[in-house]
């Protein structure tokens, strides 16, 4: 088996291009199908607004998935052909949300509220779903993640997801709403409904991720940063459309701007993390604990467990939310922030405490790998750079050195450097793990990267 | 520090299955409550009949007109019921629920013939508010088991406008 790649991969595979592509494909394949059988099935049979905005909307979901797809890629090319391939994603992706953002304010929010009111709707949840992509990064203090993928991990969850729920949603509460009691067994198939759907449409950009840029997807706190990224997205778009409609429907007793107000804080401020972010972060969690696991049954298990307690996580909020009423006094504030806590403050804490041990787990096996590659004296990593490069607050401090003898342009120099190394210990760790298929002389171009970027910054 | 042990990744495998385990016991927990609140096998074949839903005048606590499906949010309205059309003895009510899933009218619970004089049932406008809210409302006739609404005998959905 060794002998079928040239050069030898860490994890030898009959062939160059990994079977992860072909299900990859299959998984794309499936979600265009879904999108396109879901368009017509809303169109013809519900003739809804949403129904029409998604049959509509088909070109633009189409230009969007083949731009994302060309812009992930073009990093994995040579540095002439990379320039070309990223203008042809940034057109078709611009093109796509244009096409997107007229066809959801044409169809959807103007109808409700009027385009003014979507557009305010819009600027003020940018802000805040900006910052929670920030802190989300942020969280992998060894190695952050790309924000081309974070961003496209986000726009998935906003854009495709939402796209890949609504024919499903609006078929099963119209049949729940005809065929079953009113109350908390209605409420309970919606929870339902909303756990399995929405889960199943998010992670669905998780488990893309992970077979397209296994590079970029290393370990369970990469998995939680996409998770939580694609869980924001989601989120900002459905904070939108909740805010524009129930605007609509409380502006006529003149609350409307109160209305729109409070969902405003209730999902970008106080659920800003306790709520989809925490979810699609399981699902994460779970494909980056499969990651690095040896079989293959016990990868299944892991994402399959991921997805389960996303789905409890996301049904018990929606079916149980009515267990804890909110009393319409002063007293009632304290209890919105409380039911929050109480909900879903459990499962934000097991996913930040797998967070931390990730952290922990991943920092150790990369100051391993930093001491070995300085003691192979290959000059990629000397031996004085690895308790610099182990710890976040000291890359920090070299760079802030940096940016004080030679400005930003050293600064950057130096966090390029420093970037190089560590992914570089990661390649290193990997492969010491069989964890990669890519051949070994990816981790020798590493290496000479890193040595090329050295005389770019200051001794 | 110290090298992390190779199998650090196992504890965090046993953590998710953990974790998953408890998701599981959360979705059977909601299952129990979906069947609690939804008990298979509550088909009576009775049937009650909705006679329509008009406008509502609650100064004279009259309905007029012809029977609708939209309303627009300024107008009030009511569901008239022909509790005759139900068999006599079993528990029943009747509710209008607002797109929020609350309950904003009802009628009952007694027996069809206890609720004879209660052929009108009106959306009732929530206090502090001038109109009905928009959106979709519901209006079903169940019958009870226990004071717990086990079956639906009849349904109508109408829908307020906003303008």
């Amino acid at each position: 088996m060794r002998n079928l790649t040239t050069p030898p991969a860490a994890n030898p595979h009959p062939r160059l291009r990994p079977s992860r592509y072909g299900i990859a494909i299959a998984v794309a394949a499936v979600v265009v199908v879904a999108l396109v059988a879901s368009s017509f099935l809303n169109y013809v049979y519900l003739d809804t607004i949403p129904g029409r905005a998604s049959l509509y909307g088909l070109l633009a979901v189409a230009l969007i998935a083949l731009g994302t797809y060309i812009l992930v890629r073009a990093f994995s090319r040579d540095r002439a052909m990379r320039r070309k391939h990223l203008i042809r994603a940034g057109v078709l992706i611009g093109l796509g949300v244009l096409l997107w953002l007229l066809l959801i304010d044409v169809f959807v929010f103007t109808q409700s509220a009027g385009p003014g009111v979507a557009a305010i709707c819009v600027l003020v949840c940018l802000p805040t779903t900006g910052f929670g992509l920030l802190v989300v990064r942020r969280m992998d203090r060894n190695e952050k993640e790309p924000w081309r993928l974070v961003l496209v991990a986000a726009a998935w969850g906003a854009i495709v997801a939402t796209s890949l729920v609504i024919w499903g949603e609006t078929i099963w509460e119209a049949t729940a709403q005809r065929s079953l009691v009113p109350g908390p067994g209605l409420d309970a198939s919606t929870a339902f409904m909303a756990g399995v759907l929405e889960e199943l449409a998010k992670g669905s950009a998780v488990v893309l991720l992970f077979l397209v840029m296994r590079d970029e997807f290393d370990d369970v706190v990469d998995g939680i940063v996409y998770g939580a990224a694609v869980g924001l997205g989601f989120n900002f778009m459905e904070s939108v459309t909740y805010m524009t409609n129930l605007y609509a429907i409380f502006q006529p007793e003149g609350i409307g701007g109160y209305a729109a107000g409070f969902q405003w804080y209730a999902r970008q401020v106080l659920g800003l993390f306790f709520g989809h972010a925490t979810y699609t972060a399981f699902i994460g969690a779970g494909i980056g604990i499969a990651r690095q696991l040896p079989s293959v049954r016990q990868k299944g298990f892991a994402i399959a467990s991921g997805f389960i307690v996303a789905i409890a996580a996301h049904f018990s909020w929606d079916a149980w939310l009515t267990f804890f009423p909110i009393e319409s006094n002063v007293f009632g504030l304290v209890e919105i922030h409380l039911r929050t806590l109480i909900m879903t403050g459990p499962f934000t804490a097991a996913i930040i405490a797998l967070l931390i041990f990730g952290v922990r787990f991943e920092g150790q096996n990369l100051l391993d790998q930093l001491r070995k590659e300085a003691a192979d004296g290959r000059g990629a990593i000397l031996p004085d750079e690895v308790t610099v490069l182990a710890s976040p607050w000291q890359r920090l401090k070299q760079r802030l050195r940096s940016l004080n003898h030679g400005g930003p342009r050293e600064y950057l120099a130096t966090a390029r450097l420093q970037s190089a190394q560590l992914d570089l210990a990661m390649e290193r760790w990997h492969r010491e793990r069989k964890e990669i298929d890519t051949p070994l002389d990816a981790e020798e171009q590493l290496r000479l990267r890193v040595i090329d970027l050295r005389p770019r910054t200051a001794p | 520090m110290p090298t992390a042990p190779y199998d650090q990744v196992r504890t965090l495998y046993r953590t998710i299955l953990v974790f998953a385990t408890v998701g599981v016991l959360i979705l059977i927990i909601g299952l129990v409550e979906f069947v609690h609140f939804e008990p298979p096998g509550q088909a009576s074949g009775a049937k009650a009949r909705i006679v329509g839903v008009y406008v509502f005048d609650p100064a004279t606590g009259t309905t007029s007109g012809s029977d609708e499906s939209q309303f627009a949010h300024t107008q009030q309205f009511a569901a008239v019921v022909d509790w005759s059309s139900l068999p006599g003895g079993i528990e029943v009510d009747a509710r209008w629920y607002d797109a929020f899933g609350d309950v904003v009218g009802r009628a009952g619970p007694g027996t069809p013939e206890q609720l004879a004089g209660h052929q009108v049932v009106p959306v009732v406008v929530p206090s502090g508010f001038h109109h009905s809210l928009p959106g979709s409302y519901t209006f079903v006739v169940e019958r009870l088991q226990d004071g717990i609404p086990v079956e639906v005998l009849a349904r109508r959905i109408v829908l307020v406008q906003r303008a």
